[in-house]
Parts: structure tokens; C-alpha cells; sequence
């Protein structure tokens, strides 16, 4: 058996290799994402161990318990703790650090950086083992006084800094001017991960984050014959509390998974992708083995009639999709090494660099990738195995009789339906309740329903081959009926190949119509609570906008009222939500909050009290008038309002609204996120725009918005997602028009005979190739419709699901799914080259010989 | 189709002199060598065939398996090309033509019966009739039609799928098929070899009213003397040659000629 099976794959190679092309995809997705992640942690790994070597025990502030994903907050000791430190018994040196968020201006006078790799600041250490930075002795030296600084060696080189040059440095305040008078490397890297690093003096560096007789870290190093566990123990018990002493390994561990759970999100991703691909790849090769065995039903049935039981037909046609999955999952698991490579090359180049070293691999992912590859395609072989073992021995005999195993329409419309059914419930159960489970229930949910489909498919595709087919029989005549007609002889082959291109087209319509709907509600949201002319807001989140900036602009003739919005998590007993803060004596005419009368907003201002979201669509929530609410803040503080009324709008403003001062009470330092502003009565916006960008001159990091720029910035980001989900997406549908291929290449060597006849009778190559490319594009464009519909119906259950969270519009990118029928069209006609070029060389005597 | 009209023409010539003359041509062949393979493993299906075959009569080639006969039929139908010498179609040499130019003249002079797989499984009856002029899109000549159906007597099962039909049916609807386009000539190859006595009976019944009523000519290849006794000429092939020939053959004329060749 094994050989009939090797022969048999050798002598279908073509078409095994379009099969396993789609495995070697899904499982190069598998396989790279596990790579990547790996080398990214190993590499962090080695860079911190590198760091950390001859510090044995870190002592850091605890960091705050929530809101601070981007280190927004920075957290600090004081100085005293140093010198308990210092004391400890077996404490053989330590080093006290300082460090927050230092933006350089590069030389083209804007802020480097900002919402792309951090922008750090540290002190200067004089204690070398201790620290991480070393100056080689080209490099200059480190810094002495407080006008001095020192740059990364990555940094300086990618904007042509030289030691001597004036660099200017941006904190909360306003710019400060250092001398350039070194360049470090961090442990053996010119860099830290694409970070820019600004090294300050001792004092410099506190003055600077405004940490007066703070430190952010100490480290220690041990007396030998001292264990840094005993140490840290020993430490732990001098320090106060809210201050932490742990081992550097401890230390490093921490904040490798850190970084892996930063990266986690692009795990996620890519793996999503991987199962998406390996999804459709599994239908792809379903397909392949299906067609096989009804193409080979003589040969199997002959098999049967020497005396071959069912079990050894069935156990043979899965013998060979093993053969070919464990080849194509080997390839697979290279290709996710080189996959892997590209990304992290990519994300070089996107200036996230990652530090030096070898990729890792480890077993677990060649493990992994083989037994996804290998299960997959066993699985989508076993059906089309069991149906050759049900070929009856007869069929050696009557061609005929091979192809009458259609089962009742009933019971297929019974099953597609049942399975959509609980695929659908899946995908509500998901959306709508709050299990920890939600997004794989939702994933499930969604794969049922992509099989019910596919299992529904078979019923419409003659009458939608029918109609698609009619403008294609009219411009075509023959060719172009036959192409129906080939399309609709075996409406299960046209629908699981179709329903491979549904998936892709699902996903790819379901994500635009989420960030079409996410666009509108933004839009709205915008036009709505911000409606303001101009905003002005931080290039770095961290450092936000100086309130210096804020008086320049109201001095500024041409700018009316200016108003000032802050927000950011906060805790209320067991709940994280989100705050916001504003100034009730100028937000009037520049900030809109829905649902809040005036008088509220006079009572938040004049009680200094809290609003709260009350949820127009639901009676039953909102806190009563008159109640205390105590916010906590991720630096811990606690503050305590009364609420004096209510608004509406929590996507703007999340669920309470306090005034600027009560939040500056609480948040450090005093930096403001949006500034508003509106043009002044007679002055044009242009001439608005101007005077702000005057007023922003010497703070390079805000940026002057129109409210249409603003727009356009929310919906750019939106695009930049959509445009990667999109591309992620296309893998899936490459796989599928490669399964298209197969197909149809598959269905020319059975229908070779056809071929030959009407070649005979008078058929041109050309006609002959017209005719398999409108069955191509047929089968492309249902699969796209198919798609479509349920794209849409997924789109509009998650918007309808999200409306809680502020997506109140369903909005249909009409352009960009005509776009997409047309680009599936297109796919079809690709799809048809290699087949329709094969099947228009057939040569006319052996076709019609063809056994 | 610029080619079409340049051969048309004289052909048209041809054959008004060749009628004149009394021996029309359909088609003729000249020294045909067909040599498959090359070096020792060289198999020389023809060697060196010279025949003609007339206008409006109805020729069949007869011979031992793997004598050539397939072969003959083939080259005769610009299937396949001759390693040497010439077919002329009308005026027509088939050898200097490209492919596409043989495909129209396939389209518009040559009619095909196989022995099996005649039909396209997703075509009907009479979608199959019409399909050489579906595809040089054309319509059929209704009254020609009607008459070629109601010959073959078919006209009750014009909207039947192959599959539904029985295999003479089957090899009724070929034939109709072969003549609806008004072909130069049709070849069929071993068209009742399938079928049971009686259903090749009507086909070859059909076949022969179509030589008597219409003109049509016809050469089929067979190894069935009854069936070879529906033609007036009767070309016996062997080892790739014409060893004999007989005009109005009988069953037993034929008979007595395969024994003698044999011996
Ligand atoms: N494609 C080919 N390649 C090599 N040899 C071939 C090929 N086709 C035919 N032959 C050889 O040419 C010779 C003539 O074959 P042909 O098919 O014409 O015979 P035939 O008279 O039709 O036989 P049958 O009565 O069995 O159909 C045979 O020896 C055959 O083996
Ligand atoms: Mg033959």
C-alpha cells in the first residue's frame, strides 16, 4: 500500500504541490511566530543578563498597580534609602540612578521619536561595574556638570550628533541646551531596542524629571561569599516600605517577559494569522484529496475488486497525505525560520532594533509546526479517505457509477444550518459576555460558522454560478456556457473551493467594516464633543504639553477661548475606568460634553465635585446625586468628589469628569494632554493656525491640529491597522486562489477527454482557455460574495456588540468591497493561467485516448 | 481568418474542375509515413500510405490491431501529422498549417465520430448536435438540422444529457452532431465498436442514408465485416501499408479477403 501511495504522489505532483504549498504556508506562520518570539526573549534575555552582570540586587519602588502601560508614571524613593542601602552588611558597592523620559531635539528642530520606541533619560554612574553604559575611550568621556550629556552611540550616529556639538533636551518644561561630551554603548549594543538614551549628571538628571532628592533605582553589588538572594533579604529589611530588593536575575526575568508580554500582542496576531491560514490551507487540501480519489475511483475501485478491503483504501489515501504533510510541514518550519527573520529584519527597519544574536529555535516550535501540519492535512484527508473506501468494486467496471454518492439536500441544508447556528451562538456568546474565554468562544464561534457556511455553500452555487455566469454567456456564447456549466456539474467542488476564498474575503470585509465603523463614530465623536478649531497635543505621551504653552496661546490675538482636557486611568474600589479632567471657567464653545447642562458643569467647577457617564440607553445606572466617589490614580493618590451631575459621552470621556485642578492634585507633573482652542471672532482659521504654531515654537513637542487634521490622524492610524490586517489577510487569500488552481487543474485532467473532443470538434486554444478562465473568475467571485455576506454580518454583530463601548455607527466601506469583487475577479483569471494554459496544450490525440 | 479566405477560394476551383472531371477528390493522401519514437525503438505505423477518397462515398479502412488504421484516420483528420508525405483537403495541403488554421478547418470541414466519450457531459442532445457551430458561433441551418435529427431519430431526446441516454443513442447523437456542420467529410473510428448488433445497425443504417441522401463522405475504420459492408469501398491496411481494396463490398466478399490476407 505504502507504494501504491508513492507512486500515486509521485505521479500528481503538480497538484500535491500546490497542496502543500498551502500547508507550508500555514505552518511557515505557525513556526515563525514561535521563532520570533523566542529570539526576541532569548535576545532580551542575553542584553539584560549583559546589563545585570555585577549587579547582584536591584532595589526599586514598587511600580503602580495599574495605568502605567507606558510608564506614564514614573515612581521614585528617596534619596535616604541610598544610604540605609550603602549600610547593609555585605553591600560591597551600590549605585544610586535616576531616570524618566528625555526627548531630544534632533537637527531638524522637531522632538525625535515619541510614539515609536521610548525616549530615556538616566544619570550618570561613576560606579562601572554597576551600570550598563560604558563610554569607550574614543567616545569621549562621561558627564561632569550639569550643562553636559551624553548620547547613545545609535542615536548620535543616525543624527549626525559629534561630541562638542549643543543638543537640546525636552522634559515637561520648556527645552534645555547640553553639551555633547560623550557617546555610550549600552552593555556590548550601540543601543537599547531602537530607544534614544540621554545620559544627564547626578543632580541634572533629578533636577530635570523633577525628582529633588528622589532616585528611581539602586544598584548593589555583593561582598563576595555573599549570595544576591541573602543579600536582597537583607536589603529588603532596611527599606521602606513600597520599596522592593530583589536579585538582578529576579530583576532580569521581570522585565523579559516585559518585553514578551509587549510583544505578546504581535504573537497573538501572527498566530491568529497562522490559524486563519492553516484553516483555509485545510480546505484547500480537502479539496485536493477529494478530487483525487474521485479521479482515481477506477484505479481504487480496481483495488477493491483484486481483493483490497476499504480499510486499506481509506488507510492508503491517508498514507499519502502523511507522506505530504510531514514533507510540506519540514518546509514549513524552514520557511517560519526565514519568516521569522524577515520580521525581526523588518522591524530593524521600522526602527524597533532588536539586539544582536542568533535566531532561536527551539524543539518546541519544529514540534509544534510538524504536528499542525501533519494534524491538519490527516484531518481534511479523512473524509475524502473514508468516501474512496465506499467505492464499490463495481465501479472498476461502470465509470458511472463513481460519482452517484450525492447525499440529500435536506440533510446538508439541516447540517449547514445547525452548525452555523451554534458557530453564530459561539461568536454572541463571545461578544456579549464577560468569560475569560470570550476570544477563543468568539474564534470558535467563527470557524463554525465559516464550516456551516461552507456546508450550505453547495446549495447555491448552481444558481449563483447561473447568475454570475449570464453576462459571461452572453459575451462569450459557448465558451462562455460551458464555463457555467463546468462550474455548476459539481456544485460541492465550486463551493468548498469557493468557501477557501470566503474565509480570507470574511475576515478582510469584517475588518473593514470595523474600522469603517470605528472612522464614523470617531468622526462623530470628534465633530461632537471636540469642537474646537485647533488642538494641540504632545508628540510624546509621556511628556505632554506645558502649561507655558497653554498662556503663550491665550496671548495669541487671533485665538479666542483655549481650554484644556486631560484624562487617564484611574481605580474606583475594585474598577479600572477612565477619567477625565477639564476647566468648567473656559471649556464653553471649545469642548462639547454631551448630556451635561451648563449648570453642571458650573456645580463641577464652583463644588469642585464629578460628573458621571450616564448611559442614555440604560435607566438603571449612573450614581446618584450627592454621592462621595473616592478615584485612586496609578501613583497611588486617592481623591474623594461628590457627583453634582451627569454627561453622556464616555468614549470621549470615559466615566467621570473632574476639574483640571483636582487633577493636578493628583497627577505629576503638571502637563496637560489636549489643549483646544478656538479661532478668535474675526480671525480667520488659518490665521488661528499660524498664531498657535507661533505659541508652540518653543516647544517642540506639541503639535498644532485642525480639527480635520485631527481626524485624519485618528483615521490614518485606523488605515495603517486595517492596511496590516489586510496584508496579513492576503496570505490567506493567495492560499485560496491557489486553491482555485488546484482545482481547476485538478478538474482538466479529469475532463481531459472533454477537452480533447472539443478540440477536435473545432475548438480554438483560446476559446478553450476563455473557458476555463469564466469558470476560474465564476468560482472566485462566489467565493468572494459568500465572503462578503458573512464578512458583513460578522461587521454589523461586533459593532452592534461594541456599541456599549462608543462604536455607534455601522458605517459599509461600499468602495472598498466593489473594490474587492472586482480584485477576486481579477484573483479568478490569475488563478485560471496555469490551467488554462495546461489544459489548451493537451494534446488533442492523447486527450481523446485518455484513459 | 484572413487564411480561411486565401485557401477557400481556390478550393472552391478544385472542386467545381474535379466534379467536372467525374473523380472528385474529398480527400487525398500521398506516401503518408507515420514513425513513432526514433533510433531502435522507431515503430513505423504508416509506411507510405497513398489513397484517395472520393467525394460523396463512403470509404472503410480495415486491418489487424496495430496496423495503422487509427493512425491513417488521424492524419487524414489533421488530428495528428504525417513524419512524411501529404494530405490535401479539397486543395488544402493539412501540412502547412499552423495549428490555429487546422482548428477552423476541424470547425468547418471535418466531422468526427469516436468510438466512445463523443459528448460533453454537461450538454445536452442537441447542444451536442450544435456544438461545432456554437463554437464557431454560428446558428444551424434549422431545416438541415431538423432533417439530420429526424434521420437519426432523435427528436424526442434533444433535451436529454448524455448520461441519460443509451449508448447507441449516444453514438446517434455523434453522428448528428458530425453532419449538422455540412463537413468536407466525416471520420469515424470504430463508431459501433461500443455497441450492441442491433444500435450499430442504426448507425450504420444512418450512416449510409447520409452517403445516399446527402452526399456526405464518409471514411470510417473498423474491424467488423458487417459493418464494413455498408461501404462501397472496402481499403484493407497492414504493417502501415494498403495491401487490398474491394469496391461494393458484401459481408462475405470481405470475409473471404481478410481470410486470403491472412494466409
Ligand atoms: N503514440 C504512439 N506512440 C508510439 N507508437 C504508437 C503510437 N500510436 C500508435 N503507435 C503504434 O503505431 C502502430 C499503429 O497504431 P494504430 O493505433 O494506428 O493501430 P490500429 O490499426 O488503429 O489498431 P487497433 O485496431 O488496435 O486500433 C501500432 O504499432 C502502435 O503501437
Ligand atoms: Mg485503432
Amino acid at each position: 500500500m505504502l507504494k501504491v501511495a508513492w507512486s500515486s504522489i509521485r505521479t500528481n505532483k503538480v497538484r500535491l504541490l500546490l497542496t502543500s504549498f498551502a500547508i507550508v504556508i500555514g505552518v511557515a506562520f505557525v513556526a515563525g511566530s514561535f521563532v520570533f518570539t523566542d529570539t526576541i526573549s532569548a535576545r532580551f534575555d542575553r542584553l539584560f543578563e549583559d546589563i545585570a552582570t555585577g549587579v547582584d540586587v536591584v532595589v526599586v519602588p514598587d511600580e503602580p498597580e495599574f495605568g502605567n502601560d507606558f510608564g506614564e508614571v514614573a515612581v521614585s524613593m528617596p534619596e535616604s534609602v541610598f544610604d540605609d542601602v550603602a549600610a547593609v552588611d555585605g553591600v560591597r558597592v551600590a549605585a544610586p540612578s535616576v531616570g524618566g523620559i528625555a526627548q531630544l531635539i534632533g537637527s531638524d528642530g522637531e522632538a525625535i521619536g515619541g510614539f515609536g520606541p521610548p525616549t530615556l533619560g538616566f544619570s550618570w554612574t561613576d560606579e562601572s561595574d554597576l551600570t550598563p553604559l560604558t563610554i569607550a575611550p574614543e567616545n569621549g568621556r562621561p558627564p561632569e556638570t550639569a550643562d553636559e550629556i551624553v548620547l547613545d552611540v545609535a542615536t548620535a550616529e543616525a543624527q549626525g550628533f559629534a561630541i562638542g556639538d549643543s543638543i537640546g533636551i525636552l522634559t515637561t518644561g520648556p527645552v534645555t541646551e547640553y553639551e555633547l561630551v560623550g557617546l555610550a554603548n549600552f552593555g556590548d549594543e550601540d543601543n537599547l531596542a531602537g530607544a534614544t538614551l540621554a545620559i544627564f549628571e547626578f543632580s541634572e538628571a533629578q533636577r530635570i524629571f523633577d525628582l529633588e532628592g528622589q532616585i528611581s533605582e539602586i544598584a548593589v553589588g555583593a561582598e563576595p561569599g555573599v549570595t544576591s538572594e541573602e543579600l536582597a533579604d537583607r536589603i529588603q529589611k532596611v527599606v521602606p516600605e513600597g520599596v522592593n530588593s530583589i536579585t538582578s536575575s529576579q530583576s532580569t526575568a521581570e522585565q523579559t517577559a516585559e518585553i514578551k508580554e509587549g510583544l505578546g500582542f504581535l504573537t497573538t496576531a501572527l498566530l491568529v494569522f497562522a490559524m486563519v491560514a492553516v484553516f483555509v490551507g485545510s480546505f484547500v487540501i480537502y479539496n485536493t484529496f477529494r478530487i483525487i480519489v474521485a479521479q482515481r475511483t477506477r484505479e481504487l475501485a480496481l483495488l477493491r475488486a483484486i481483493g483490497a478491503t476499504g480499510g486499506q483504501v481509506t488507510r492508503m489515501v491517508v498514507l499519502e497525505a502523511l507522506i505530504v504533510a510531514i514533507i510540506s510541514s519540514a518546509i514549513g518550519v524552514i520557511g517560519g525560520i526565514v519568516l521569522a527573520m524577515l520580521l525581526s529584519a523588518a522591524m530593524s527597519a521600522a526602527g524597533f532594533g532588536l539586539p544582536e544574536g542568533p535566531l532561536t529555535v527551539l524543539p518546541r516550535t519544529v514540534i509544534v509546526g510538524m504536528i499542525v501540519g501533519i494534524v491538519v492535512t490527516v484531518v481534511a484527508s479523512v473524509f475524502p479517505a473514508v468516501r474512496a473506501a465506499r467505492i464499490p468494486p463495481v465501479a472498476a467496471m461502470r465509470a458511472d457509477l463513481a460519482r452517484t454518492t450525492r447525499k440529500s439536500l435536506t440533510r446538508r441544508t439541516i447540517a449547514g444550518v445547525v452548525v452555523t447556528g451554534i458557530g453564530a451562538l459561539g461568536i454572541f456568546i463571545g461578544l456579549f459576555t464577560d468569560t475569560s474565554e470570550a476570544l477563543s468562544i468568539l474564534g470558535l464561534g467563527a470557524l463554525l460558522v465559516f464550516l456551516g457556511i461552507s456546508t450550505l455553500a453547495p446549495i447555491i452555487a448552481s444558481p449563483v454560478a447561473s447568475f454570475l455566469g449570464w453576462p459571461i454567456k452572453k459575451a462569450y456564447r459557448i465558451a462562455g456556457d460551458l464555463a457555467v456549466q463546468n462550474t455548476q456539474r459539481q456544485p460541492r467542488r465550486t463551493a468548498s473551493t469557493a468557501s477557501a476564498l470566503m474565509i480570507g474575503v470574511a475576515l478582510v470585509v469584517f475588518v473593514a467594516v470595523l474600522a469603517s465603523s470605528l472612522k464614523g463614530s470617531i468622526n462623530e465623536t470628534v465633530a461632537e464633543s471636540f469642537p474646537s478649531d485647533i488642538t494641540a497635543s504632545s508628540s510624546n505621551f509621556a511628556i505632554g504639553v506645558s502649561p507655558d504653552f497653554t498662556e503663550e496661546l491665550r496671548t495669541e490675538d487671533a485665538i479666542g477661548g483655549v481650554t484644556t482636557l486631560n484624562s487617564g486611568a484611574v481605580r474606583v474600589g475594585e474598577n479600572l475606568d477612565t477619567a477625565s479632567a477639564i476647566e468648567p471657567d473656559t471649556y464653553e464653545g471649545v469642548l462639547n460634553i454631551p448630556g451635561a447642562d451648563p449648570d453642571e458643569i458650573a456645580a463641577l467647577g464652583a463644588t469642585d465635585g464629578l460628573l458621571v457617564f450616564d448611559d442614555p440607553d440604560d435607566e438603571n445606572d449612573g450614581l446618584p446625586l450627592g454621592l462621595e466617589v473616592t478615584l485612586e490614580f496609578p501613583s497611588g493618590s486617592t481623591t474623594t468628589a461628590e457627583v453634582v451631575g451627569t454627561f453622556e459621552d464616555d468614549l470621549a470621556f470615559g466615566a467621570f469628569i473632574m476639574t483640571r485642578d483636582r487633577w493636578f492634585e493628583n497627577v505629576d507633573p503638571v502637563a496637560d494632554m489636549l489643549v483646544m482652542a478656538n479661532a478668535a471672532d474675526g480671525s480667520s482659521l488659518d490665521d488661528a493656525v499660524a498664531a498657535a504654531e507661533r505659541a508652540a515654537e518653543q516647544f517642540p513637542n506639541v503639535d498644532v491640529q485642525t480639527q480635520s487634521d485631527l481626524i485624519a490622524e485618528f483615521e490614518s492610524g485606523i488605515n495603517l491597522l486595517l492596511g496590516m490586517f489586510t496584508v496579513l489577510l492576503a496570505l490567506a487569500i493567495i492560499i485560496a486562489i491557489l486553491g482555485i488552481t488546484n482545482t481547476l487543474a485538478l478538474s482538466i485532467i479529469e475532463r481531459t477527454r472533454e477537452i480533447g473532443l472539443l478540440r477536435a470538434v473545432g475548438m480554438s486554444r483560446r476559446q478553450l482557455r476563455r473557458m476555463i478562465r469564466w469558470e476560474s473568475v465564476i468560482i472566485a467571485v462566489f467565493g468572494a460574495i459568500l465572503g462578503m455576506g458573512t464578512g458583513l454580518v460578522l461587521g454589523w454583530a461586533v459593532v452592534q456588540a461594541l456599541d456599549e463601548e462608543g462604536l455607534s455607527t455601522f458605517s459599509v466601506p461600499v468602495g472598498q468591497l466593489v473594490t474587492l469583487v472586482i480584485l477576486a475577479a481579477l484573483a479568478g483569471i490569475v488563478a485560471a493561467i496555469y490551467p488554462a494554459y495546461e489544459g489548451s496544450r493537451l494534446n488533442i490525440l492523447e486527450a481523446i485516448s485518455y484513459e | 481568418m484572413g487564411t480561411a479566405i486565401s485557401w477557400r477560394a481556390p478550393a472552391r476551383v478544385v472542386r467545381y474542375l474535379t466534379g467536372r472531371m467525374g473523380m472528385p477528390a474529398a480527400v487525398a493522401v500521398t506516401d503518408a509515413k507515420k514513425i513513432y519514437g526514433s533510433g531502435d525503438a522507431a515503430v513505423a505505423a504508416l509506411s507510405g500510405v497513398s489513397a484517395e477518397f472520393e467525394k460523396g462515398k463512403f470509404t472503410a479502412i480495415m486491418g489487424p490491431s496495430g496496423s495503422g488504421k487509427s493512425t491513417l484516420l488521424h492524419c487524414l483528420a489533421g488530428l495528428d501529422t504525417l513524419t512524411s508525405g501529404d494530405v490535401r483537403l479539397g486543395d488544402v495541403s493539412l501540412g502547412s498549417l499552423s495549428d490555429k488554421d487546422l482548428t477552423i478547418v476541424r470547425r468547418q470541414k471535418i466531422g468526427f465520430i469516436f468510438q466512445a466519450f463523443n459528448l460533453i457531459p454537461t450538454l445536452d442532445a442537441h447542444e451536442n448536435i450544435v456544438l461545432p457551430l456554437s463554437i464557431a458561433g454560428e446558428k444551424p441551418d434549422q431545416e438541415w438540422y431538423d432533417t439530420v435529427v429526424s434521420t437519426v431519430g432523435l427528436s424526442d431526446r434533444l433535451t436529454h444529457r448524455p448520461s441519460e441516454l443509451s449508448g447507441g443513442q449516444q453514438q446517434r447523437v455523434a453522428a448528428a452532431r458530425a453532419l449538422v456542420s455540412r463537413p468536407e467529410i466525416v471520420f469515424a473510428d470504430e463508431p459501433s465498436g461500443n455497441l450492441d448488433s442491433t444500435s450499430g445497425a442504426e448507425l450504420l443504417e444512418f450512416m449510409r442514408r447520409a452517403v445516399d441522401e446527402f452526399g456526405q463522405t464518409i471514411v470510417m475504420v473498423t474491424h467488423d465485416a458487417f459493418a464494413a459492408s455498408h461501404a462501397d469501398r472496402v481499403i484493407f491496411l497492414d504493417d502501415g501499408q494498403i495491401v487490398a481494396e474491394i469496391q461494393n463490398p458484401t459481408a462475405d466478399s470481405i470475409l473471404d479477403k481478410m481470410k486470403q490476407l491472412g494466409d
